[in-house]
Formats: structure tokens, C-alpha cells, sequence
């Protein structure tokens, strides 16, 4: 079967990946892991081989094959959206499919139909494809080990070739997609090819307000397992009550060989060693519990950490594998209806944050997460949703380290199946209660889970954005609910299908709101804590009126917050000919049709980074409140 | 201390009133139906004549609730006013109105201790209501100002109700007594009271330009050109915004880039100023307090000197 129909294919998302795990970096010492590189890691970004194709008839189909000639590829950074390195074409809209006006889509097994329609995307006429091709060899420290490839974030649908093998498919675009390239390694010469194509039936699923981009967008590391490996590790600080807590602490190996050690060292912040074992190393390690009386608490304002090192050894006490990754104490709770962090009642005094920067989109690094993270902590904003998937990882430690909550959402949006023309219109919803399309929803749960469930700073799984409600998302939930039992889960979509208002998230969720709304809800009986997940709409010269939602805090317990629609405005800057000046374009500007223009600008921030006017009174009213 | 003894030199034109006093120069004319020359110094500040403004440029809020549309007849009346009728009066009397040939009787060594000249406008909308401003001027130079504006019923909302002084060149920069920031009547309690000095004439760079640099509960504002300065002193506070542009400047323009050179200076002094709003940009109003009814009187007073 040719494989380009997967792209059709809501039931054909991850193919020959590696299961989700933990995020922790692996060095080969302590010493490495001091200075900050690992030798057992090793980047791909750069300088590519690139061609760009309008559709997959017309892409190089047999461009992966060892002995193609890539003679007339062009050259493209990794990471990079195709559409800023001059291809194709800059589309920003909000709720719309990005296809409206153009192609005439239904997501398959929708409006009662119950076979799949093959050629969807694979067979469109515009549906770009990115070819990339990248040659490589192994740095020293990976040579000899088994070597797996994570892609951070690749927009929307790609397929992996190395050395003329096939490796695997992906579409999850804001998680890491890991394959297992031991098979095919060579020391030297690697062909790596990866396929991306702009849409997918993923594309139903990433709806997001947002620009639409296609490409390897994220950072392209090759990862290296030493003969004893910690694949998977959960650090579990559980608060027994204020004054004692334990950790439990569970590993998963991936090894050649099972014969050796892991020795785990607790500290504290000042370095302190609060705890020290050994565990002989095999396939899962429970470690034995560690009580920890009198722990220092984590929250906004005193973000406190422990440091757990985890060494790996052989019998001969060779370190093979040094790990090192930060946790807190805390405990998320609802209590007689009101939120609690650490026994005492959480005020959310959030902001919703896109990933963005003017020059090159949602490609951003260090720079920009160290710099927002500033900017809230001046600001007295103490969480953030990741509005609408998972964000690049750094990200997830800056917040552990300083305290900000995040409420961690799944990489979900369908806005474009069930509101249209401002109207509640569910009758062809994605995910919906379609047995198709659970696959894909359980896997962006399941994989956002595993990958960042030790990050003390997430107090919330949010099950996506505005995708509307049913027994798919309901599903996603009790993954959250059975996996984790020291976090609350979050979703708003099921405000428009009551029916799964039970069932559906321990918080009671809206956006917009207006205040009026949410006392009618706290004057009557209500039955969960009532947060906004998106309110104060910033879009231009805005942010008035926020002082009725504030004073809300007050007179009711369990309203307790919300998140600020949104951080940063979405504009990209472009050279204008006329005035000569780099300035900032919004949706539209690039000709593309239809746009929802200038309601990507919503910030709290300018697109450049610089705060709005309305900033002052964010600062005013998150510090009366904090 | 003023010279209490000092009188204005008063000159009775054809066409327009000349004031004179120590180290300023006005000139009100009549058939302009204005304040057409503001001199201090021998410095000419004033462009065209100050004329009451019923507009702001909307922002993203004000066209997604349908504000733009309900109150888009207060951009031509604030465009296009026509002054219906005046009157001055000297020393606290009303004078026959002195153009000629009434005002062949005077000469050229006429003084007085106080002068008012009155404008009457009435405004383009439908219904049509009327918009008075009196200019009092004192021998010491200061002139006070007193707007009226008459509520009728029918009339939509008004994004801002206050006076607009076009000045013939970009300021240096202005200093105030007020709220720091770009503040609203539903956005200001964030806003630190006290004496703020802004260089240049900055213009917020929202993606869509829009209405911006509004200035709430403001007890004085001084706009600063090549180290002199005129200084507005409200009766009571008020609320300005000192930009480039004049609000259908910024609501023309789709881009920052699009606005024209700077090259003047808009100096805006409201009595009322609609809210922002920010419950969401597809609907919600500010809410009532923030409004500005257009069947209610206002009164706006405050000096320039």
C-alpha cells in the first residue's frame, strides 16, 4: 500500500514511533551535565537540503532513495516554517478550516459515513510537501550505542527515510516523534529524508487561532542510549499533608544488557544530600519510598526545588548514564469546591501564551521563553495555559524553576467542525464519539502525559481547545484521571454540550464570560470551582472593565481566576518597499483569503516583545490579588 | 503677581477680534468661527481652529461590537461642524456684535479687563444639536475656555466629547499631572498619580492603529516645543491625548506605516472618553458608566495659556 494515504487516514498517526517518556536529558557524566552539553546527544538543526512541492503528485517520490540525485534541492534552516524561508504562502485564521473557500472537506467517518475517502489530502491539488534531506555522522560520543531521532515539532504530517529504509510517520505537531534508527545507523554518510506534508486529517485536530505553518519547526536531535539506559523516569512528590511528604520513584530502562546499578541522590536546594540508594538496574525499577519530613513547599512565590540524580553504572561502577531533573512539593486539590495549592485557595491570575516571535513564527528559543517568563514574574502573572498544545520543553523547567502554574493542553483544536458563522454547529465534530478518531485524541493525551508528567510546575491537563464535547474528549479526561491522581483536569468545550458537563473536567471551565454570568453560576449551587480560561479579550486598545472579574475574587471562593486572552500579538515583521522599515504584518498581508486579519493581534505584549499600555493595569490588579 | 491694573488691547477687525497683552497675540476669527492665531512670544502655535470633537477613532472593541457603526454620524460631525453664531462681550456686557460696520465707532486704543467670545456650532448628525464654546481672556494671557454641549434625544453614543487643538508643529514632547500611562475610564486603576514627562509624540503601535494615549484625571498637561511650552489647566480633571494624528488619521490607516509623516501636533482635551472595553472584541460594550449617552448636556471647562 503506497503510504501517502495515510494522510487520509484519521486512524494512521504515529507509525514505528517510540512510546512517549519522560523528558529528562541524558548525559554520559556528571561532569557533562555540569558543563551543559551531552555527549549523548546530537543536533540536526542547520542547514538542509530542501525542495518544495505545490502537492504530493508532483513531490520527488523516490527522493529518499540512496542513490537519488539531489542536484536542484535548495538549502533550508532547520528549524524553520517553509512558508518564512519563501515558499508557499503566510495564512493566518482563526476558527475556519485554513482550506475554506478553496476545498470542500468533511472529516472522514463524519455525517454518518462509514467508509474513508481516500485522496483527501494525498490526492489535493494544494497540499504542499517539504523534501528535506539531511546528511550526517555520528559524532564520537554516539558511536556504538543504539541512536533513536526526536523531532520536536514537525508541522503537519511527515514520513522519515534513513539510508533508503523507511523509519516512520508522525502528525502530532507540537510533541517530540521518536524513532528508533539503530537498525540503519552508520558511523559516517547517514541519509536522513523526511517527507512533511502541510495537511493531513490531523489538520481537523489543529485548528488553532492561529498563522498555519508546515515544516520541521522545532529543534531535530539525534539521541543516544549508552548499553544501560533510563528511558522513562516518574518522580512522584506526594504531600501526605503539610508537614511530610514522600517520593515515589519509578524507572524505566531500555538496554542492551541488564547488569549494573542505578544509584539515586536526593538534594535539596542547597545541595544538600537528603536521601542516597541503590537499586540493582533492570527493566523497571521501583525505588523504595523516600519520606521527606518538614519539605519545603513549592509555589509562585517561593518556588522551591529538590534535585534528583540519578547515576547509572556498571558492575564495575563505570557511570554510563548521569541524570539530573528538578521536582517540588505541592499539592493541587479541590477542597469543599474551592482549588487549593498547598491547603490554601489558588487565585489563577493567568495568561494564555502562543508561542511567537515576529521574525520567525512559532520558532522561538531561549531568548524568548527566558524573556516572558521575566515578564510575568514583573507582572504578577502566575499561570500559564499553553494555548492550544504542548510547548517546547525548556519551557516546562523555566516554570518549575520560577513558579509559574501551567495548565498543560493537549495539541487540540476543532473549532472549524462545530462553530461556523458564530453558530453552534456540531454536525460533522471531530473528535466527537467517532470510533475513528479516538486513536488519534487518546495518542496527543497519552503522549503530552508521558513526556511531561514530572513537571511540578503543570497543576492541569487541559484536554484541548473549543473542539465542542463528546465521548472521545470524555475519554481523554479519564486518560487523565486514571493517570494521574495529583493533578485536576481542565476543558471548556463541553460549556456547549451539557451533557458531558459531569463527566468532563473538575473545573468549572468558560471564556468570555461576562461577569454577570459567572455570579449567576456561584449563586446557584454550584458544583465545581468556576476559572476562566480565556477573559479579557486584549485585541488592540483593550483590557478594560477587568476590575468587575477581579472583585469577583472576593466575593466569591470559588471563582478563582482566569487566563488573559492573550500574551503576545501574532504579527510577523515584513520589509515594506514604500516606507523602507521593517514593519508588522497581521492576516491578510500576504494575500491570503479568507482571513480573520488583525484578531491575531490579542497580546498583552506587541508582537516585538514590548508591553502594551494595558500591561500596567495586568501588574496592578495580578499584584493586588497575588 | 499679575498686574492687576493691566488691561487686554483689544482690536475690533473686520473679520476678526485681535487680543494683545504683554507676550501674546490671539486672534479670534469670525468667519472662521474660531481661535485662529494663538501666539506667544511672537510664536504662532495654533494650525487651524480648535473645534469640539465627537470622535476618537474606534479601536478593535468599538468596531466588533458595532459601535462604529451605531455612532459613525459623530466622525462627520466631528469633521464637518459649522459654527451658526457668536457673540462677544466685554467686561462681562454683551457688545453689539462688533463686525462692520458696527465696529467703526472704535479705534485703535481699545482695552478692556476681560473679553468672551462665544462660538456656537451646530452639529451635522440627525438630529442636529449644538455645541457652544466661550473663550474668556484675561490680561495676563490665560484663556479660559467653557464648552457646553446640549444632549438631544436620538443621538447615538459618543466615543469622546471634548475639544480639539491642532498645533502647527510636532511637539518635543508634554509633561502632566495625572494618571501614568495610556489610561480609560474603565482602564486606569493601575495608573500612578503623579507629574510624568513623555518625550516625543509616541502613538501606540497597535497592529490596526486606533484610538491610544488617552490620559485620564489629568489636572494639567504642558506641550513643550522648542523650550516653550502651553500649558491646559483643567477646572476640574479632565482627560487628553497629545498625538501626531487626528483621529481620522489613525482611523484611515490599516498599518502603522500608513499614517502620515508627523509633522503637527493633536492635542485632545476631554471631558468624556468611552471605555475600551475588553469582556471580548466581538459584542460586548463597555459597560454603562463607560458609555457616553448622546442625550445628556456636558459641560467641559478649562484654560490655555
Amino acid at each position: 500500500m503506497d503510504k501517502i494515504v495515510w494522510l487520509d487516514d484519521p486512524e494512521i498517526y504515529r507509525v514505528n514511533q517510540i512510546d512517549s517518556h519522560s523528558d529528562h536529558v541524558c548525559y554520559a557524566s556528571k561532569e557533562e551535565s555540569e558543563r551543559g552539553k551531552s555527549t549523548l546527544s546530537q543536533s540536526l538543526n542547520g542547514s538542509w537540503s530542501f525542495l518544495y512541492s505545490v502537492n504530493a503528485k508532483v513531490r520527488p517520490k523516490e527522493f529518499y532513495k540512496a542513490d537519488f540525485d539531489s542536484t536542484g534541492f535548495d538549502e533550508i534552516q532547520v528549524p524553520k516554517h517553509i512558508e518564512l524561508a519563501g515558499y508557499d504562502r503566510v495564512h493566518y485564521i482563526n476558527t475556519m478550516y485554513p482550506w475554506e473557500g478553496s476545498e470542500y472537506r468533511r472529516p472522514p467517518y463524519t455525517l454518518g459515513k462509514d467508509t474513508l475517502e481516500k485522496g483527501m489530502f494525498s490526492e489535493a491539488e494544494y497540499n504542499p510537501v517539504g523534501s528535506y534531506i539531511k546528511k550526517f555522522d555520528l559524532d564520537q560520543g554516539m558511536i556504538g550505542k543504539d541512536i533513536s531521532i526526536k523531532f520536536h515539532g514537525v508541522e503537519q504530517a511527515f514520513y522519515v527515510w534513513l539510508n533508503g529504509v523507511f523509519i516512520g510517520y508522525g502528525e502530532d505537531s507540537f510533541t517530540p516523534s521518536e524513532f528508533d534508527l539503530s537498525p540503519e545507523i552508520q558511523e559516517k554518510e547517514n541519509i536522513l529524508c523526511v517527507e512533511v506534508h502541510k495537511r493531513s486529517t490531523a489538520a481537523f485536530l489543529e485548528d488553532q487561532d492561529f498563522f498555519r505553518f508546515f515544516g520541521i519547526f522545532r529543534d531535530v536531535e539525534l539521541v543516544a542510549r549508552p548499553k544501560l539506559h533510563v528511558e522513562d523516569l516518574w518522580i512522584q512528590p506526594v504531600l501526605t499533608n503539610l508537614e511530610s511528604g514522600r517520593i515515589n520513584l519509578r524507572v524505566q530502562t531500555k538496554s542492551k544488557v541488564n547488569k549494573g546499578k542505578i544509584c539515586c541522590i536526593i538534594k535539596n536546594q542547597d545541595n544538600h544530600i537528603i536521601h542516597e540508594s541503590e537499586e540493582v538496574f533492570s527493566e523497571t525499577i521501583q525505588f523504595s519510598e523516600v519520606i521527606v519530613s518538614n519539605p519545603n513547599l513549592w509555589d509562585n512565590t517561593n518556588p522551591y526545588l529538590y534535585w534528583l540524580e540519578l547515576l547509572v553504572k556498571t558492575d564495575t561502577e563505570e557511570v554510563v548514564e548521569y541524570i539530573k531533573y528538578p521536582f517540588g512539593f505541592r499539592k493541587i486539590e479541590i477542597h469543599q469546591g474551592v482549588m487549593q495549592l498547598n491547603g490554601k485557595r489558588l487565585v489563577i491570575n493567568g495568561v494564555n501564551r502562543h508561542e511567537w516571535s515576529p521574525y520567525n513564527g512559532r520558532v522561538i528559543g531561549e531568548a524568548e521563553n527566558r524573556g516572558d517568563i521575566e515578564t510575568c514574574k514583573k507582572n504578577h502573572i502566575n499561570s500559564v495555559r499553553t494555548s492550544h498544545y504542548p510547548f517546547q520543553i525548556p519551557w516546562y523547567y523555566l516554570c518549575d524553576q520560577n513558579g509559574i502554574y501551567v495548565m498543560a493542553e493537549t495539541n487540540m483544536e476543532s473549532h472549524g467542525s462545530w462553530q461556523k458563522m458564530d453558530q453552534i454547529e456540531p454536525s460533522y465534530n471531530v473528535p466527537g464519539d467517532i470510533p475513528q478518531w479516538r486513536g488519534a485524541v487518546l495518542d496527543r493525551a497519552r503522549t503530552q502525559y508521558y513526556l511531561l508528567r514530572n513537571h511540578t510546575s503543570i497543576l492541569f491537563w487541559s484536554l484541548g481547545n473549543e473542539s465542542y464535547a463528546g465521548e472521545n474528549i470524555r475519554l481523554m479526561h479519564e486518560f487523565y484521571k486514571n493517570a494521574d491522581e495529583e493533578r485536576l483536569v481542565h476543558y471548556e468545550g463541553n460549556f456547549h454540550n451539557p451533557d458531558y458537563e459531569e463527566s468532563i473536567s473538575d473545573i468549572k471551565s468558560r471564556m468570555y464570560a461576562k461577569p454577570l454570568e459567572i455570579k449567576e453560576y456561584l449563586d446557584n449551587e454550584p458544583k465545581k470551582p468556576f476559572i476562566l480560561c480565556e477573559y479579557m479579550h486584549n485585541m488592540g486598545n483593550s483590557l478594560g472593565g477587568m476590575k468587575a472579574y477581579m472583585e469577583l475574587l472576593d466575593r466569591y471562593e470559588m471563582y478563582q481566576g482566569g487566563y488573559i486572552w492573550d500574551f503576545i500579538d501574532q504579527a510577523l515583521y515584513v520589509y515594506d518597499e514604500i516606507s523602507k522599515k521593517q514593519v508588522l504584518r497581521y492576516g491578510g498581508d500576504f494575500g491570503d483569503r479568507p482571513s480573520d486579519y488583525e484578531f491575531s493581534g490579542n497580546g498583552i505584549l506587541f508582537a516585538n516583545r514590548e508591553e502594551k499600555p494595558a500591561m500596567q493595569e495586568v501588574r496592578y490588579y495580578y499584584g493586588k490579588y497575588k | 503677581m499679575e498686574n492687576i491694573n493691566k488691561e487686554l488691547s483689544i482690536i475690533y477687525g473686520d473679520v476678526t477680534l485681535g487680543l494683545k497683552g504683554d507676550d501674546f497675540h490671539y486672534i479670534f476669527s469670525y468667519a472662521k468661527g474660531g481661535l485662529e492665531s494663538l501666539k506667544k512670544q511672537g510664536q504662532e502655535w495654533l494650525y487651524r481652529i480648535p473645534m469640539p470633537t465627537f470622535w476618537r477613532a474606534t479601536t478593535d472593541n468599538d468596531r466588533g461590537n458595532g459601535f462604529s457603526y451605531a455612532s459613525a454620524m459623530w466622525m462627520g460631525a466631528d469633521m464637518f461642524l459649522r459654527c451658526i453664531s457668536k457673540y462677544v462681550k466685554i467686561n462681562g456686557e454683551e457688545i453689539p456684535f462688533p463686525a462692520a460696520p458696527e465696529n467703526n465707532k472704535y479705534s485703535n486704543n481699545e482695552n478692556a479687563k476681560e473679553v468672551e467670545i462665544t462660538f456656537i456650532y451646530e452639529t451635522s448628525t440627525v438630529p442636529k444639536t449644538s455645541v457652544s464654546v466661550s473663550y474668556t481672556v484675561l490680561p495676563s494671557g490665560e484663556i479660559k475656555i467653557h464648552m457646553h454641549y446640549k444632549g438631544k434625544d436620538n443621538l447615538p453614543g459618543l466615543p469622546v466629547l471634548g475639544m480639539r487643538f491642532v498645533l502647527m508643529e510636532k511637539a518635543d514632547g508634554y509633561k502632566y499631572e495625572g494618571l501614568s500611562g495610556e489610561t480609560y475610564p474603565d482602564r486606569m486603576e493601575g495608573g500612578a498619580y503623579g507629574v510624568h514627562q513623555v518625550e516625543g509624540l509616541p502613538v501606540t503601535p497597535y497592529l490596526v492603529p486606533q484610538e491610544c494615549g488617552m490620559h485620564m484625571k489629568t489636572r494639567w498637561a504642558e506641550v513643550e516645543r522648542n523650550n516653550q511650552s502651553i500649558k491646559f489647566r483643567g477646572k476640574d480633571e479632565f482627560a487628553f491625548s497629545c498625538l501626531p494624528y487626528t483621529s481620522q488619521e489613525l482611523e484611515n490607516a490599516t498599518h502603522m506605516e500608513e499614517l502620515p509623516l508627523p509633522r503637527r501636533t493633536v492635542m485632545v482635551i476631554a471631558n468624556k472618553v468611552r471605555g475600551v472595553g475588553g469582556i471580548d472584541s466581538w459584542g460586548s460594550k463597555p459597560g454603562k458608566d463607560y458609555e457616553i449617552p448622546g442625550d445628556q448636556d456636558y459641560t467641559l471647562q478649562f484654560s490655555v495659556k
